[in-house]
């Protein structure tokens, strides 16, 4: 879960607030899930664009 | 300009608006779910409180939905907007002397409002139901804060813009043209099938544009400060915002699948609603990375908890929405109570515990005291969580077994009568997490007032425990 790659674990500091936020990832399981929904969007809208 | 250790960040902040709005809030956090369970009562005993015209089910509904959406909710996101924008901007509020008018514009308008609802008077949009005079006021209030929270931003000494400037801007931008359009143009100028499907957008902005940005504004604000950790990923932050700000607008049409709303616009919607799992999953992500390796915060902080638990009501409410929207499913649980537990697990149990997370921050900090009771605490969220878990399970498991009897030929009225002791158990959750809720609001207002104080000024407080 950790981000460990350098540029990855980059810091962002609201000085204001206190709140930091890391630069971060997207892990892997993610960019799976948002292909196979793209490639089920595409294939919906296609099937089912009018009745059957 | 004075450092960050000369002065620090709530002194940025109206201390009396913001606790003003929030404790206006805390009451609102009672007074919608309480005619919820009064409402829920009905289902049980038809002929309760039916003699008086002002309390039958058709006024005091509108009363319920307006409530919980414009006062418990929108009342508290207003306060914690004038605290996490100062702070993040580094300024204070941009016409700082607006936001009091708008305190006592909203709160005696609104209340007027809900009142008009039982006296009779509706528009007749399922979460527009404000008569006009009251909509022209919720405008007002709408593109006040707007301009305050742009003009803020633009004058801001921060040099980045953190992800719940982004949700509050949008959120705020979105709510003005919509509320717009619900109530001033969609009364009176769609009709027919068309006034049901731009209804359908209508109803799914509030929740998704107003609701839903506003709500992540929240926990993206608080988590990282209650978890003690740095937010776990901007990327994903701009992927969860964008994707949410892509696939939402087109999602309203799925309450009319099977209607005479043209097809293809129902496949759109369809699949918008099953894309939004892009931005949701995404935030949940981000959340849950965001705990990792401070768990005991968990334990620690009522912040913490509330918010831990409303994201994963979140993911939960959020993919059986999702789901619901697909034909096959939509031929199931239309017309049974499974919607009724997708609205609740989304907007009670998502995001009014996230705002409740903020009313556990703020209000002890903002007042240098430290919370009244933390046993009271436990008793809220015990009773919140257990009685809401228990709700969100009964009414999904009933509308799965009404939608089963229904396409199985079964009549309409034979489903109603098997769900008796559904709706009765539904009543008691509903009693459970009312309780939790008025001890819950008590101990904030107690903590407001008679806290024990942690420093002379609440600005140089140290950090009250289990906040």
């Amino acid at each position: 879960m950790e981000p460990d790659d350098s540029e990855h674990a980059e810091i962002n500091r609201y000085e204001y607030s206190g709140i930091e936020e890391r630069h971060g990832i997207i892990p892997a399981w993610l960019i799976a899930v948002f292909t196979v929904l793209g490639v089920w969007m595409v294939y919906y809208l296609v099937r089912f664009w009018r009745p059957a | 300009m004075s450092s960050v250790a000369e002065r620090p960040a709530d002194a940025f902040v109206d201390r009396t608006v913001v606790l003003r709005f929030l404790l206006s809030g805390a009451f609102w956090l009672v007074f919608a779910p309480t005619i919820g369970v009064i409402l829920s009562i009905k289902f049980n005993f038809y002929d309760f409180l039916g003699g008086v015209p002002w309390l039958t089910w058709g006024r005091l509904r509108p009363v319920h939905v307006m409530g919980v959406v414009f006062g418990a909710f929108t009342t508290t996101i207003f306060g914690l907007t004038y605290y996490m924008v100062p702070r993040l901007c580094g300024v204070r509020m941009y016409k700082e002397s607006w936001s009091r008018a708008i305190f006592w514009l909203w709160n005696l308008g609104f209340t007027a409002a809900l009142i008009s609802l039982p006296l009779g008077q509706n528009l007749g949009i399922e979460a527009g139901e404000f008569p006009t005079w009251a909509n022209v006021l919720v405008e007002i209030v709408f593109v006040m804060i707007t301009i305050q929270v742009i003009m803020t931003i633009a004058r801001r000494r921060e040099k980045l813009i953190y992800v719940t400037l982004w949700y509050l801007t949008a959120a705020y931008v979105w709510t003005v043209f919509n509320y717009a359009f619900g109530h001033f143009l969609l009364p009176f100028h769609f009709a027919g099938v068309n006034n049901a499907a731009m209804h359908g957008l209508y109803i799914h902005y509030v929740v998704g544009l107003w609701i839903t940005p506003a709500g992540l504004a929240v926990i993206y604000y608080f988590l990282p400060l209650a978890a003690q950790r740095p937010l776990y990923s901007h990327k994903l932050s701009l992927i969860g915002f964008w994707s949410l700000a892509f696939f939402y607008p087109f999602v309203g049409t799925h309450h009319y699948i099977y209607s005479p709303i043209p097809y293809w616009t129902q496949t759109i919607a369809i699949v918008a609603s099953m894309m939004l799992i892009i931005p949701v999953w995404t935030v949940i992500q981000n959340f849950y990375g965001t705990m990792v390796g401070n768990w005991r915060r968990f334990q620690q902080s009522y912040t913490a908890k509330f918010l831990v638990i409303g994201a994963l009501f979140y993911l939960l409410g959020c993919f059986q929405g999702s789901t619901e929207a697909l034909r096959e499913v939509q031929r199931l649980t239309h017309f049974t109570d499974f919607v009724i537990a997708h609205s609740h697990l989304t907007v009670f149990g998502t995001f009014i515990l996230w705002v409740t997370a903020g009313l556990y921050y703020v209000i002890p900090r903002l007042s240098g005291r430290e919370l009244y009771s933390r046993k009271l605490a436990q008793w809220h969220y015990w009773l919140t969580i257990g009685g809401f878990s228990v709700m969100a399970g009964v009414l999904t498991l009933q509308g799965l077994l009404q939608g089963e009897m229904l396409q199985s030929g079964a009549d309409f009225v034979e489903s109603m009568v098997a769900m008796k002791p559904y709706w009765f158990t539904r009543t008691l959750a509903g009693v459970t997490m009312d309780i939790g809720a008025i001890l819950g609001m008590w101990n904030l207002y107690m903590t407001a007032v008679g806290g024990r104080a942690l420093a002379k000024s609440p600005a140089h407080a140290p950090e009250p425990r289990w906040a």
